[in-house]
């Protein structure tokens, strides 16, 4: 059947050529922006050469190190949520209780909405006056809560509006891995005595190992690269208590035009993302052995 | 069916309902604000139901020819892009599922990597490579940018399922004198519908909702994508929270169509376990 060797590559060369060029070669070229300066006025003239000094001026800056403490709670709390309600769904669907056709459809919606509607959305849920969330709990005759005008609450505001928008993927994803486990294996194992928790240890969580890393992976990466949510919620404030690194790249690249910063944070987001996906590899290829 | 079995059943069912109604809450609110009257969207306490419903938000909006000129753009836009995202992937899945070469498995790993890459990122060198290629404030260019979004998921996604359609199908035809595209073509892509159907709604998703390369790629006012009108909308009536609204109602509607109509494939999809990588 495979009597042409080239036919492979051939069948390859669209997607790796859109790859590499729009993907991968843009990611030199942005370490060649970091190391000049380059802004939004001199983007078509001579690019002054500054070697390491954007890399030395973002790590000095107490803006962008406050911002990656902001990812770093945002991306553990956003991974863990997707991750586990992503999984408590999943397994309450495939259990086929009354209506899960519907809860299934429904499930799905939220993510396939854009950040920019969703942003607004939850924003317009968390308005302190006139929001629904404040409205419903003084009808109930309890105090309002600044949902994102508090620097205090904001950020565990924008990260309930992430689990919101960020979970249907997870129940998708898990929920069609726990589909192709064959149910014949807890049938054996119950009849072995086993409880639903040695099944789940047992049975459940090792078949779905290689799923759960790359639904780990693929909700780790959203979360470190989202920006637009954060944008339309909260703009990053108040008192930049939401300002994830990669809206601090987008305001400082977009907004303040300058690109170099923006190239450098760009490329410290890249090896978060390596490293983190990195060490989940790890740790499932531990477990499996 | 046990009594206990029935307690568990009806405690399952409630998670589901309070899940489903955190799910549903923010879109009803924004719909339901839609239809109100200005002064009732700025009324305290908010009402739940309008007392008065009205569409004037929406006569407001489809005036708008800035708005309705970019719903327009969007679909230019996204559909083509999704077409040949779909066809580009489903192409390198297939090499992936059929063929053996050398470094396959590095490459697909590779694959996989470039999905780490941040792609707001990645615009400005887009930008700079696009306007030396002139693809600059035009479809095309923002059609081409928009094949970095999904590739490398779909590629999974498709390979998953190629690999379980049997082998001995497209054998089969190869006796008969089938080509590799007639394969490709006439094997392979009929039989992955379910496959090719949840990529088609996620690549979808992807190009409805991008908002920054198309924010950055293209500048005349006539080309601007709903997305990018919708943000710049949102700064300009920032305080008409009915007419915000019904904007963002507008901009969902090819998202519902697409759960309407696709429901089947979507859940059949999941069934096939197409889903995981």
């Amino acid at each position: 059947m495979q009597k042409k060797k080239w036919m492979p590559f051939l069948l390859l060369l669209p997607a790796l050529a859109i790859m590499f060029f729009l993907m991968i070669f843009p990611v030199f070229w942005n370490l060649t922006i970091s190391m000049h300066d380059v802004k939004t006025t001199n983007i078509n003239d001579v690019w002054p050469f500054v070697g390491f000094q954007n890399w030395v001026k973002i790590f000095q800056d107490e803006y962008f190190l406050q911002s990656l403490k902001v990812t770093l709670f945002f991306v553990l709390g956003s991974v863990f949520f997707q991750i586990f309600i992503g999984f408590l769904i999943a397994r309450i669907l495939i259990e086929r209780v009354w209506g899960t056709k519907f809860f299934r459809v429904l499930f799905i919606l939220p993510w396939l909405l854009s950040a920019t509607i969703v942003g607004f959305s939850w924003q317009w849920m968390y308005n302190d006056y006139f929001g629904l969330i404040n409205g419903m709990l003084m009808r109930l005759g309890m105090q309002p809560v600044n949902w994102i005008s508090d620097p205090n609450m904001a950020l565990i505001s924008l990260l309930i509006a992430n689990i919101w928008f960020g979970t249907p993927f997870s129940i998708l994803f898990q929920e069609s891995s726990l589909l192709t486990i064959d149910r014949s294996l807890y049938e054996a194992a119950k009849i072995d005595g086993a409880n639903p928790l040695q099944s789940f240890f047992n049975i459940t969580l090792p078949l779905l190992a290689p799923f759960l890393g790359i639904n780990l992976i693929l909700t780790s990466m959203w979360s470190v690269n989202l920006f637009d949510l954060q944008l339309v919620l909260t703009g990053g404030g108040p008192l930049m208590s939401t300002t994830t690194a990669s809206l601090y790249m987008y305001k400082q690249g977009f907004e303040q035009g300058n690109l170099s910063i923006g190239a450098a944070i760009g490329i410290v987001l890249l090896i978060i993302n390596l490293t983190v996906s990195f060490l989940y590899l790890r740790a499932l290829r531990g477990e499996e052995a | 069916m046990t009594k206990k079995n029935k307690i568990i059943r009806a405690i399952l069912f409630i998670i589901l309902v309070i899940f489903a109604i955190y799910t549903i809450m923010p879109i009803f609110w924004v719909f339901v604000t839609s239809l109100k009257t200005a002064e009732e969207a700025r009324s305290f306490p908010p009402t739940l139901i309008p007392k008065e419903v009205t569409f004037q938000n929406y006569q407001l909006l489809l005036q708008d020819e800035q708005m309705m000129r970019s719903f327009l753009n969007s679909i230019i836009v996204a559909v083509p892009a999704t077409l040949l995202c779909v066809i580009i992937s489903a192409l390198a899945a297939f090499a992936f599922s059929r063929y053996k070469f050398r470094g396959k498995k590095q490459l697909l790993a590779g694959v996989m990597g470039i999905f780490m890459i941040p792609i707001t990122m990645n615009t400005i060198p887009l930008y700079l490579i696009f306007q030396r290629m002139g693809l600059l404030d035009t479809y095309a260019g923002v059609i081409l940018a928009y094949q970095v979004l999904i590739i490398p998921l779909n590629i999974f996604i498709l390979k998953n399922h190629f690999d379980t359609i049997p082998v001995s199908l497209e054998e089969a035809a190869a006796l008969d004198g089938a080509t590799t595209m007639q394969r490709f073509t006439k094997v392979i892509m009929p039989l992955s519908w379910p496959g090719l159907s949840i990529s088609f709604i996620f690549t979808f998703r992807f190009a409805w909702n991008e908002f920054v390369l198309p924010m950055i790629l293209i500048s005349s006012p006539s080309k601007t994508v709903f997305q990018v009108a919708m943000y710049r909308f949102l700064g300009l009536y920032s305080i008409d929270w009915g007419l915000l609204s019904a904007a963002i109602v507008i901009g969902m509607i090819p998202i519902l169509i697409i759960i309407i109509f696709f429901q089947r494939q979507l859940l059949q999809g999941i069934q096939a376990g197409s889903i995981k990588g």
